[in-house]
């Protein structure tokens, strides 16, 4: 592909680096409130949607961060956050050695090649009034990159390196089904060249049989152009598939955090616990002799966290503590294990 | 046990100005008193459709059974006019759906709702129908059942608004509960919920139970008979044990195969190559072979009948031209 195409979007200072790994992006201290607004003609704030409410996670070059946890809690937030979608309402995301709560306008700009999304649903993420050509190279117009006649043969060939025909490439994107639609949402985000990709839940609208399909084709791009994802689900069986780490949000903070196998088979926080618990696992053998931890009640509204521990509303296992003690954060109990819970901290 | 319902060549066409849509194709199947019966299928294979065939709800025009019997109870539901099929529909065969918040009323209270179906069906009054209301929701696990019912929709969660679903559809003590995907719009510690609940109140009501899902997980965990549909035909059905852990046709073991699993390591999946397809096209092949690995000459020229496995579980049926090379050895 064009190795001149794109320059370097920051001759990065210095970057950090964590047990002689790369750290791509830093998050700390993260929150994103929204505003919950009342009145007619005088708006006033009468409270806040706590949607994010204070992260701290690195993310390595070239590993798969999963983001999950159950609708509401935060995860997809998260990833709008963290690419400036929503502007933080505190926190720093320093991203290549450069925090991007900092900067606007121009420089901006330079460093969103750096830094793409996949969005969950193929049928509205995608212009219908575009052809399948103009959409992949929409993001080389906006930043001004090579010629039309170059863009033609680029675009081909990012049809071809995400599995579609560039036959197609005057086709509108209602003539292709929901997993040739998500390869065209792919394809789009790999025209700059990122280093970095939020996927958010990009296979949860697709059929069984396609799921796998785009996961391979995510999974073989991540090997050839060495990308780093943040890749948000609520699938956990995928999740174990595709991440090297994960991390576990609930109510807009993370409880869990480490090596995906390490919080699959040693689960630490009780709600990471009962969430694996809840997976269904397509072996009937195996259902038929599992255990589950059902959880009671609903996750509640995060403009009004409980009191104490976010989770002591619906926690198994909870004691005194947590509805005295303020939440818990998240702390390190093995090398690279994150835990908050009152019992374990 | 009981012969319940007998679903003979079942056969949907919607007439719409792009064509014909081949939704259903030739179902056959058996369902027992009690039965819990796993449909298992992708959007667009005709799962939900046949299931509003049963309940004679299929939109018409554009849509028509054009063929089959469904016999239940000694009647074929396809014959029966609208008014006799309204008698059946609610007290016999009740029916829930995957988005609670489109299927209730938002300007009905939940009691208004919920008495509606009781009082038509089983003659109550008002003040009876009240009570057994209340005793509905405390069934499903609504908790302060009673300070609930003149709750609207809108007052209730996702997962607390497919409870009242199930409260209403259990109102007038059906023999056979259609759940058409009733956990896909839910996360998946309130689905873990009402798969509990629906287990157990099946188990207490002694009711037959259709589940329609995409997620073989969830069929694993609720059903002892499953259906495997692909373009509107039922591809394997039996016992859910043999077909995951001996499956027959194609589709079903590359279903299996394309999973990740909670419970295992990690490999590269399995992937079903191609699209599904376009259910325009009249079916006269089978519909599987341009993905099928195993295809053979004759998948190419006509429709494989759904037939005995060799060598297998007398219950275990399957459409295949070809053999599979067995899931155990593979492993």
């Amino acid at each position: 592909m064009a190795e001149t195409m794109v320059e370097e979007a920051a001759p990065a200072p210095e970057r950090a680096q964590e047990n002689g790994r790369e750290v791509i992006l830093s998050v700390r201290g993260l929150k994103k409130h929204f505003p919950i607004m009342s009145g007619f003609i005088l708006q006033r704030r009468v409270g806040e949607v706590r949607a994010v409410d204070g992260l701290d996670f690195d993310v390595f070059k070239g590993e798969t961060l999963g983001l999950v946890g159950e609708s509401g809690c935060g995860k997809s937030t998260t990833g709008r956050t963290i690419l400036q979608l929503y502007r933080p309402t505190e926190g720093n995301v320093v991203f290549e050695g450069e925090d991007l709560t900092q900067i606007k306008g121009e420089r901006m700009r330079a460093i969103r090649r750096r830094m793409q999304i996949i969005f969950q649903d193929p049928f509205a993420s995608l212009n219908p009034r575009m052809t399948v050509g103009n959409i992949i190279a929409e993001p080389l117009r906006i930043h001004n990159i090579m010629s039309r006649r170059e863009q033609k043969d680029y675009v081909g060939d990012l049809m071809e390196k995400v599995g579609l025909n560039p036959y197609f490439v005057n086709r509108y994107p209602h003539e292709f089904s929901g997993g040739q639609r998500q390869r065209i949402g792919i394809a789009r985000s790999l025209a700059l060249e990122p280093s970095f990709i939020v996927a958010d839940e990009p296979i949860s609208a697709l059929d069984v049989s396609i799921q796998a399909q785009v996961v391979n084709l995510l999974e073989d791009l991540q090997n050839q152009l060495n990308l780093t994802y943040l890749f948000i689900a609520h699938d956990l069986s995928m999740v174990r598939h595709i991440c090297d780490r994960v991390a576990v949000m609930y109510l807009g903070k993370i409880v869990e955090l480490g090596n995906t196998d390490d919080v699959y088979d040693n689960p630490q926080h009780p709600y990471t616990q009962s969430l694996l618990s809840a997976v269904p696992v397509p072996d009937p053998e195996v259902e038929l002799q599992r255990q589950r931890i059902i959880l009671g009640g609903d996750v509640p509204n995060p403009a009004t966290p409980p009191i104490g521990c976010n989770f002591n509303t619906r926690c198994p296992v909870r004691f005194g503590l947590c509805h005295e003690e303020p939440d818990p954060i998240l702390e390190e109990i093995r090398p690279g294990h994150f835990v908050a819970c009152h019992r374990t901290n | 046990m009981a012969r319940l319902m007998d679903v003979n060549g079942l056969t949907v066409r919607f007439y719409t100005p792009e064509g014909t849509v081949y939704a259903v194709n030739d179902v056959t199947y058996t369902l027992d008193e009690g039965e819990s019966l796993a449909i298992v299928g992708e959007s667009g294979s005709g799962k939900s459709v046949h299931a509003l065939a049963i309940m004679g709800l299929i939109p018409s025009p554009p849509g028509k059974v054009t063929d089959g019997t469904v016999m239940f109870d000694g009647r074929d539901l396809v014959q029966l006019r609208e008014d006799e099929m309204r008698l059946v529909r609610g007290s016999e065969i009740a029916m829930i759906f995957q988005d609670p918040m489109t299927s209730l009323n938002p300007v009905l209270k939940i009691s208004t709702q919920l008495t509606e179906a009781i009082k038509l069906h089983l003659g109550m009054t008002e003040a009876q129908a009240r009570n057994r209301a209340v005793e509905l929701l405390q069934m499903v696990g609504i908790p302060a059942a009673a300070d609930r019912l003149d709750d609207y929709p809108h007052q209730f969660s996702g997962g607390m608004r497919q409870r009242v679903m199930i409260a209403m559809a259990l109102s007038c003590n059906p023999r056979l509960l259609i759940a058409d995907e009733p956990t896909t719009a839910l996360d998946v510690t309130i689905q873990a919920q009402i798969v509990e609940l629906i287990k157990r109140l099946r188990a207490e009501l002694g009711m037959a139970l259709i589940w329609i899902t995409h997620d073989l997980g969830v069929a694993a965990g609720i059903a002892d008979h499953i259906n495997v549909m692909y373009a509107g035909q039922i591809v394997e059905r039996g016992p859910i044990m043999q077909v995951f852990k001996d499956p027959r046709s194609a589709y079903t073991l590359g279903l299996l195969s394309s999973l990740p699993r909670l419970d295992l390591k990690d490999q590269r999946l399995v992937q079903i190559e191609g699209q599904p397809p376009d259910m325009r096209d009249e079916p006269t092949f089978d519909p599987f072979a341009p993905r099928n690995p195993y295809v053979t000459e004759r998948c190419w020229q006509e429709i494989p009948p759904l037939e005995n496995v060799a060598k297998g579980h007398p219950e275990h049926f399957a459409r295949a031209w070809y053999d599979l090379p067995s899931l155990r050895n593979a492993q």
